[in-house]
């Protein structure tokens, strides 16, 4: 597995955002991650990424522990957050070429370049992150992303603030990676898009997971028959909305 | 409105208190509040009784006489001083602090159905709580043990900042209408200043006419001439809403002062009801006040950078040390503008100039060639002892990225090596410079030395300032990992007591790591001096400072080696955000 998560829990303080969570993701599978605000759907992936370190439990990526062995773990991630993260005096091109360098890359100039011109980044190469737009900005955290061949890529929110064009192209891109053989786990609000292109989801609540499964296998799952089979549905019903 | 206003105070004032107690149950809070009102009572307090205990035994300060004296023509001149103030700061290009509303108010009150009458005693209200807090602060250096004088100053400091905080407000305004579409709005609008200037002509032909006459005999034939031409009537008319605010720092205790703040508050009164009665262009000067306002503030906290080429390309394979040199020579190269430096050298360069010329002077020598080598010593000095904590382009600044940092696959030790590099390098070679000037001038600047002290100690020099350096950066980024909520993020500051505190403790434990971290330096060197100095002589304290250098370097790898668990465990939760 790709991504293997047991008994994972992150805590803040007295506040359990994270319980007990254990999934798994297997190599050409998109899981999506969702759940109401709260739910614990970011920790999750922060904790994944290497960012929150776990409070109790384990998270293995294609076998190696991301606290135990954190480099072998992150060289295989790739992690884009809803939030672009960017280094202000660092312009576009400058960027993808420092994560070549962290990620050793060959053939940079060749990925780079298709990058650009598929996110339509070409021309804006040598421009610092301050003079982007936020969509734009989230193109270069994604771009950063897709130059290496992480075996797992991890995306929260990845259609915030990209255009209609950025979101199909985006949408494309996720089920191109998957198929390729990269594990993929996005957390998305968008449930319309989940149910798209996602293979399997995982429904969190309260930072615990309440559903887990197919579409075909949460729609004909005992308690759930009655709620209907489209995602919104089974969302409602499985997080106590109805 | 008046109570929606008093509400946002209220509950804002409540929360933050209570959020800053709330913290203290946190250790590092507690120990720098401790630390941070320990500071205040030495500071301030401690000083006050001490003065009080000196006093009490001594008579009467001769100088009181004269400064009574002269306090005679006091409400007058400090009230001429204000009007200058206020006609040059009316023309000056500046924004209303009263008119700059916060991003939350905009939202909420701008679209909420409230007057804009309404709006402008809301900023008046909430101006209130900084000018007090500042009175308060202000009158604990008020140099005076009775507690009256201090209750006078801060009472008629309340009154001129409240008065003065309202006008410039109206002013704004004023400036606003200046391109109002309608005729009569923009005469208004230069009302305000034709008073100024009218009353600035006055009160210059009343001087006039009392000081181009006849020449001035001395001081007190200055004072007494002020007085009289402040005594017409012209004079008088001009002044009077001036005098009125500067009147009540002056009248004696306690009655002719509460009928000295009876004219300063009507002046506030009237002016208050001028802004408020005047108050057309105040959408259009509020927003552009915020606007600018949070321009400035967005620059301040985060400088522009511009996408200068640097000429230096980062080279696809190499060391992880290697890439944050590159990222971090790359922030330092586009954030520098000419504001930063300003803010640098000038008070760098005032201090250099204030130490070399203390020193010259109690040397009774004064040659150029002694006063360079002084401040290309002292300019070394500043940079190896305080280089390290004023550059801060290392993981201090980088905490800010810590969550695309800890995505990385690095190893951490490599990673607070790699951080460190570029400031080390970038001061160690502003050390070297200084220290080279300092060398080649050596021979002026320290007569009494033979060029064997003088060599060897520049030799020893040259060796010691990286490591003084570097010692310092892996102090400071040790901190960063260790205790990262205790490191001020990029120009922002942390605010309260507790974190005055922290950075005492920090500033201490610094001081206090570096000495430990140079100590087996400084024994290896003593007992190479002691066992060689007879038979080599000066020469000797080299090998001593590469010894030290040698132990630094290793002290530094192992520091930077064990702190990189901890940059693992390193929590980004846990790093203070600016309130």
């Amino acid at each position: 597995m790709a991504i293997t998560v047991e008994r994972l829990r992150r805590t803040f303080g007295s506040f359990t955002a994270v319980d007990d969570l254990t999934f798994q993701v297997g190599a050409g599978e998109i899981v999506g991650l969702i759940g109401p605000n709260g739910a614990g759907k970011t920790t999750t992936l922060r904790s994944l990424a290497g960012i929150l370190r776990p409070t109790s439990g384990h998270v293995r990526i294609d076998g190696h522990d991301i606290v135990g062995d954190p480099i072998e773990a992150k060289r295989r991630l790739a992690f884009m957050p809803d939030e672009p993260h960017l280094f202000e005096y660092l312009t576009v091109e400058e960027h993808l070429r420092l994560t070549a360098r962290l990620y050793t890359v060959n053939d940079f100039d060749r990925r780079a370049g298709t990058l650009l011109e598929e996110l339509e980044l070409a021309g804006r190469e040598k421009l610092l992150p301050g003079e982007l737009s936020r969509g734009m900005r989230q193109k270069v955290v994604i771009a950063c992303g897709l130059l290496r061949d992480a075996t797992t890529l991890l995306f929260d929110e990845p259609l915030t603030g990209l255009d209609p064009i950025g979101i199909r192209k985006m949408r494309a891109t996720i089920v191109a990676r998957a198929r390729a053989g990269a594990a993929i786990l996005l957390s998305s609000h968008l449930l319309h898009l989940v149910e798209e292109i996602c293979t399997r989801v995982v429904i969190m609540d309260r930072g615990r997971i309440v559903a887990d499964g197919t579409f075909e296998e949460l729609a004909t799952r005992a308690d759930l028959v009655e709620a209907g089979s489209n995602l919104e549905q089974i969302f409602m019903r499985v997080t106590g909305r109805t | 409105m008046l109570s929606a206003s008093l509400y946002i105070i209220v509950c804002s004032a409540k929360n933050r208190i209570r959020m800053r107690l709330r913290r203290l149950r946190e250790p590092r809070y507690l120990f720098g509040a401790i630390a941070g009102v320990a500071y205040f009572y030495f500071t301030f307090f401690a000083r006050i009784r001490g003065g009080r205990g000196r006093r009490s035994g001594r008579g009467l300060d001769p100088s009181v006489n004269a400064f009574t004296a002269a306090a005679a023509a006091g409400p007058a001149a400090a009230g001429l001083a204000l009007m200058v103030v206020t006609a040059v700061l009316s023309l000056v290009p500046m924004t209303s602090s009263l008119l700059v509303f916060p991003e939350a108010e905009i939202q909420f009150l701008f679209p909420a159905p409230v007057s804009r009458r309404q709006l402008l005693l809301h900023r008046m209200l909430r101006s209130q709580l900084g000018i007090l807090f500042f009175i308060v602060v202000f009158s604990l250096f008020v140099p005076s043990s009775a507690a009256f004088l201090r209750l006078r100053t801060g009472l008629a400091m309340w009154i001129l900042f409240a008065t003065g905080k309202i006008y410039f407000a109206g002013i704004g305004l004023a400036k606003s209408r200046l391109t109002s579409a309608s005729g009569p709005a923009r005469r208004l609008a230069w009302a305000p200043v034709a008073l100024l200037v009218a009353a600035l002509g006055l009160a210059a032909t009343a001087l006039a006419r009392a000081f181009l006459g006849r020449p001035v005999t001395g001081v007190q034939d200055a004072l007494t001439r002020f007085s009289d031409a402040a005594a017409t009537p012209p004079m008088r008319v001009a002044l009077l809403p001036f005098v009125a605010l500067a009147r009540p720092f002056f009248a004696p205790w306690p009655w002719p002062f509460a009928l000295s703040l009876v004219p300063a508050l009507a002046v506030l009164a009237v002016v208050t009801l001028w802004v408020i009665r005047t108050d057309e262009g105040f959408e259009e000067a509020a927003s552009q006040a915020s606007a600018r306002s949070a321009a400035a503030r967005q620059a301040r906290m985060a400088p522009a950078p511009s996408a200068r080429v640097a000429g230096w390309t980062l080279a696809l394979t190499g060391s992880t040390e290697g890439v944050f040199m590159w990222k971090n020579a790359l922030q330092v190269l586009r954030a520098t503008s000419g504001v930063a430096l300003i803010r640098y050298f000038v008070p760098l360069a005032v201090a250099v100039a204030a130490m070399s010329t203390a020193v010259l002077s109690s040397r009774g020598n004064v040659g150029i060639a002694m006063a360079l080598c002084s401040i290309a010593v002292y300019l070394a000095a500043f940079t190896v002892l305080l280089g390290p904590h004023i550059m801060r382009t290392d993981l201090r600044d980088d905490l800010r990225h810590m969550e695309l940092l800890k995505t990385w696959p690095l190893r951490a030790a490599a990673v607070i090596r790699g951080e460190m590099l570029f400031p080390g390098i970038v001061l160690t070679g502003l050390a070297w410079l200084a220290l080279l000037c300092g060398t080649i001038l050596s021979a002026a600047g320290f007569p009494r030395l033979s060029n064997a002290w003088r060599f060897s100690g520049a030799a020893s020099a040259f060796v010691l300032a990286p490591a003084l350096i570097f010692a310092q950066l892996t102090v400071h980024n040790a901190a960063a990992v260790l205790f990262p909520a205790w490191i001020p993020l990029g120009m922002s500051r942390p605010r309260g007591i507790d974190a005055m505190g922290q950075r005492i403790i920090l500033f201490g434990a610094v001081l206090l790591t570096l000495i430990v971290m140079m100590l087996p330096g400084i024994v290896a060197g003593a007992a190479l001096w002691f066992a060689f100095y007879r038979f080599v002589g000066p020469v000797v304290v080299i090998p001593g400072a590469v010894i030290s250098l040698g132990i630094v370097l290793v002290e530094v790898l192992a520091a930077t080696e064990s702190l990189g668990p901890a940059f693992e465990r390193l929590d980004v939760q846990s790093i203070e955000r600016p309130e």
